[in-house]
């Protein structure tokens, strides 16, 4: 695949000098800032009422990711009526890092929603998280990488993902690991480029940009297209805020997002059992301890020996 | 790699420097027609009939060309900048919508610029598909990729069809 | 063998035979039969042939899936990706498992030294039930070559999953240590078992904070998955204590299921003590089982005060919801009150097994049945269903073979006779 050396690394790099720049400067202050994620992160801001579910962007991401051959190739749009033999539209996969599904929406002058769909890059990644050998990596440019060299295959992140996105490559016997988009990092994101299915989609559906300036972006279309906008960005707020959000002319819930995924970051569920570990740590061996000295004094008393031990 | 990927972007950054610099209001003064051939790399180049377009917006430049040429917007918003319209000294696409929409230099600005409104415009390739499809959607135009764009063999490989098509293969597992 | 035993026969049980010559490792092994009196034995029996009904379908898929890669064994599914494997192997396992820190905390922290005949088959049951936990995750993992990455290569201190591999490694070990007096004894090493002996109020501490910890991280592993684990069975406050609490029944039923097993068709293997000293025993781990269940349905009601899922009871959910909890915790815990009310250990049996059950099912429920439940219901691939089955049956194996031959069931003796 393309694996780049350090050298060819810094000069590429140049080009994102400036974003890398920009960022810098804020690092310090975000060591601190575990929330929220980094504060100049990008981003990128999917308008779902400009796609026209010509899959571009899926066959970009295949290339750029050096993924296996697809079933069917990306111009044929019977994928859109594919149901997966459990009721489901399509989702990612090990070869297919993102989708494009088709919503037919009621009423909906412009017929029916596409919506693509890929890893959301969450500010503070469940799939992180959960990871007992911290595969995963949230970088400072915002995206969630993760090293497959020592990826276990316990798959806690699949459970943890509240979005359904990292797939797994049961197909291999010798190096089954995780697979899911990494928002173009090692070859784009990195050199401050966008991702490769941002610069192909014909539509400009998605725009690609610092987190913070999209939102203010997203902000500025509902505020102007009142009427044609949901007043929402899904991702702002979601779990804790996502790199990748969503905008849309119709209620999320009808084009498969989960609207009930609340703002709490998966973590803030997990924390509760986590704040118990140090008092158990602490308190047990002297409780249980105490419990044998009493239960043994009982027992000397009883057998008046001077000792407990038999 | 890379270069596949400059394609992609490229493909309608050609359109950018080929065609549509409409001159002035006046319709005819726009040229007959422009060669679009900027994304060779997957498309064969687009010939786009601009004098066609001037009789289907029956001489309304502002139809796509916005307040540059001088018309008077129709948008009240835009009229708060723009009353009575305002000519630009250039009305091609390519000047205010950039074909390096997300390259750094572009982002930086967008932020760095305070005094700048207009965050929010598309880049060239955006631009002008959203304004062709938005048309061609209502009007009955084409909408097929390659109802404009006849791919090439790159563009067959990038897609992986025509000879590149991958062989039928029987539901490989993975719900 | 109950037959054998009948006829006059008497396994090993000390060092020495009768003529003071002693035994060998071998003839220990064999249990003192001639080898071909042992295989006829094993023939005889006619649980055997199922087993090698079982091995013969279920092994080559065991291999079959460490050359065609867990794509072959299982459905691939990404929106399940913990399928039996872990939801009816290890979730199920590591509960069941939870006597070994019970009957170790029982007698050697409480000093209740009436425990003592079943102490052994507690911890037994706890090391095994770990190992195959173990060996299911083994199989279920992608790399299972990788297992010690989170160990040593690539540590990920902050997840849940990362305390639970370390609790369930060190709390092997710890297991494995206090086991050691009955293989010392068997192997006639004294000074191994004094060794031990001496460090065992540590090892049950640690067995104690390790248990309470990684029985509770398996229930706090689900919280990791708020909208895909049902609202009844979720909880984020009180799930690592469901699971916790649960466990502590869960391990005092499954001992009381194979002691009693044991007493069906291992009683050739079983001493007085231990067949005299059952059915008391029985009682006094139904008390503490009732007590456990007590709690757990208490805590189960709080949870769901707490998240306020009342309106889910009234759903198909939530009926499937109260017949777990009816059936696998209410029942048992009525059932064990009955018992202990009329002193009744055959009672207490019955609701053992139910109450095992019951545990099966809530485990299933949360890792695999109502896991998605707003999605679709996966059913595992077959394969993935025959290596559970096999995987179990090398359990019950394991399990026989060393109680057929360790102190576990009866004391050993210098000499014969005694
Ligand atoms: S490339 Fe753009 S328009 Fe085409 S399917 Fe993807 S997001 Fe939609
Ligand atoms: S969407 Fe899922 S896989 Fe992607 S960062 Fe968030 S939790 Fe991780
Ligand atoms: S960001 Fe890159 S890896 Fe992710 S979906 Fe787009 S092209 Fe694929």
């Amino acid at each position: 695949m393309k694996k780049i050396n350090r050298r060819s690394f810094l000069k590429g790099g140049l080009a994102g000098t400036a974003v890398v720049a920009g960022t810098a400067v804020s690092k310090e202050s975000s060591a601190s800032q575990s929330f929220g994620g980094y504060p100049d992160s990008m981003g990128v801001l999917v308008d779902f009422t400009k796609c026209v579910g010509c899959r571009s962007c899926e066959a970009a991401c295949n290339k750029e990711q050096g993924l296996p051959a697809p079933d069917k190739p990306f111009d044929d749009m019977s994928v859109y009526d594919e149901i997966q033999h459990n009721g489901q539209k399509r989702r990612t996969s090990e070869k297919a890092y993102t989708i494009v599904n088709r919503y037919k929406v009621k009423d909906r002058e412009a017929g029916p929603v596409f919506r693509k769909f890929q890893c959301n890059h969450c500010n503070e990644p469940a799939c992180l998280t959960s990871c007992f050998v911290n595969a995963y990596t949230k970088t400072k440019e915002g995206a969630v990488i993760y090293d497959p060299t020592v990826c276990v295959g316990c798959r806690t992140c699949m459970i943890a993902c509240p979005f359904y996105v990292p797939a797994y490559s049961y197909s291999s016997p010798i190096n089954p690991v995780i697979k899911k988009c990494i928002m173009c990092y090692d070859t784009r994101l990195k050199f401050g480029r966008p991702p490769a299915c941002v610069e192909a989609c014909p539509q400009e559906v998605m725009t690609f940009g610092k987190r913070k300036d999209l939102i203010k972006i997203g902000n500025a279309r509902i505020r102007s297209n009142p009427d044609k906008y949901i007043d929402h960005i899904y991702g702002e707020k979601e779990v804790g805020g996502t790199a990748w959000m969503y905008l849309s002319d119709v209620p999320f819930d009808q084009i498969g997002f989960n609207t009930h995924i609340g703002e709490q970051p998966i973590i803030s569920y997990v924390k509760e059992f986590l704040t118990i570990v140090p008092m158990v740590l602490t308190i047990w061996p002297a409780l249980f301890t105490g419990f044998h000295l009493l239960a043994n004094r009982k027992e000397a008393l009883k057998n008046e020996k001077p000792s407990g031990k038999e | 790699m890379t270069q596949v990927r400059k394609k992609i972007i490229l493909l309608l950054i050609t359109l950018a420097l080929a065609g549509w610099p409409a001159a002035h209001c006046l319709a005819e003064s726009g040229p007959e027609s422009a060669t679009l051939d900027r994304l060779a790399n997957l498309y064969e180049a687009v010939n786009f009939n601009h004098s066609a377009h001037v009789d289907i917006t029956e001489g309304n430049c502002a139809e796509c060309h916005h307040h540059t040429t001088g018309a008077v917007p129709t948008n009240p918003k835009c009229l708060k900048c723009h009353p009575g319209g305002q000519e630009s000294d250039s009305m091609a696409c390519q000047d205010c919508h950039s074909a390096k929409r997300f390259e750094v230099a572009y982002l930086t600005e967008i932020e760095s610029n305070t005094q700048l409104y207009h965050i929010d415009k598309p880049g060239l390739k955006g631009a002008y598909h959203q304004k062709c499809m938005g048309c061609h959607q209502t009007t009955g135009g084409p909408t097929g990729c390659q109802d404009c764009h006849v791919r090439n063999e790159k563009g067959d490989e990038f897609f992986h069809a025509g000879n590149f098509s991958p062989a039928p293969v029987a539901h490989n597992g993975g719900h | 063998m109950n037959n054998l035993a009948k006829n006059g026969f008497s396994p090993v049980v000390s060092h020495q035979k009768k003529d003071g010559t002693t035994w060998t490792v071998k003839e220990k092994i064999l249990l003192g039969l001639t080898p071909k009196d042992y295989l006829a034995q094993q023939f005889k029996n006619p649980f055997n042939w199922i087993l090698a009904v079982i091995y013969a379908i279920g092994l080559p898929i065991i291999i079959g899936r460490f050359i065609y890669g867990l794509g072959w064994v299982t459905h691939s599914s990404y929106d399940y990706p913990w399928g039996l494997f872990l939801g009816f192997g290890l979730f199920t396992m590591v509960p069941l498992s939870a006597s070994g820190f019970m009957m170790g905390t029982t007698v050697e922290l409480f000093g209740r030294k009436d425990f003592k005949p079943i102490e052994r088959l507690g911890l037994l049951n706890g090391l095994l039930g770990y190992l195959f936990a173990v060996v299911f995750l083994q199989i279920d993992l992608g790399q299972p070559w990788r297992l010690i990455y989170p160990m040593f290569v690539s540590l990920g201190p902050a997840a849940i999953l990362f305390l639970v591999a370390w609790h369930v490694a060190t709390y092997l070990s710890c297991q494995v240590a206090e086991l050691v007096p009955a293989f010392a004894e068997w192997m006639g090493l004294p000074r191994a078992k004094k060794f031990i002996k001496s460090m065992v109020l540590g090892l049950t501490v640690a067995g104690i904070i390790l248990s309470t910890l990684h029985q509770g991280a398996l229930g706090g592993l689900f919280t990791y998955a708020p909208g895909k684990v049902h609202p009844l069975w979720y909880s984020s406050p009180f799930m690592w204590f469901h699971f916790f609490c649960s466990a502590i029944f869960a391990g005092l039923s499954m001992l009381i299921v194979v002691s009693t097993f044991c007493k069906w068709f291992m009683r050739w293997r079983c001493d007085q003590t231990f067949l005299k000293s059952l059915d008391r025993l029985t009682l006094g781990l139904s008390k503490g089982a009732a007590l456990a269940l007590a709690t757990y349905l208490v805590i189960k009601i709080i949870a769901i005060a707490h998240d306020n899922d009342w309106s889910y009871i009234f759903t198909g959910w939530g009926q499937w919801f109260i017949l777990e909890i009816s059936v696998g915790v209410i029942l048992p815990l009525v059932l064990y009150t009955m018992a202990l009310r009329n002193g009744s250990p055959a009672l207490a049996r019955t609701s053992a097994f139910i109450a095992v059950g019951g545990i099966v099912l809530n485990r299933l429920n949360t890792a695999l049945i109502t896991f998605n439940w707003d999605l679709y219901q996966e059913i595992p691939h077959w394969r993935e269903m025959v290596i559970v089955v096999t995987v179990y049956a090398t359990y019950i194996v394991v399990y026989r073979a060393i109680l057929a031959r360790m102190p576990i069931l009866f004391s050993w003796k210098e000499k014969p006779d005694q």
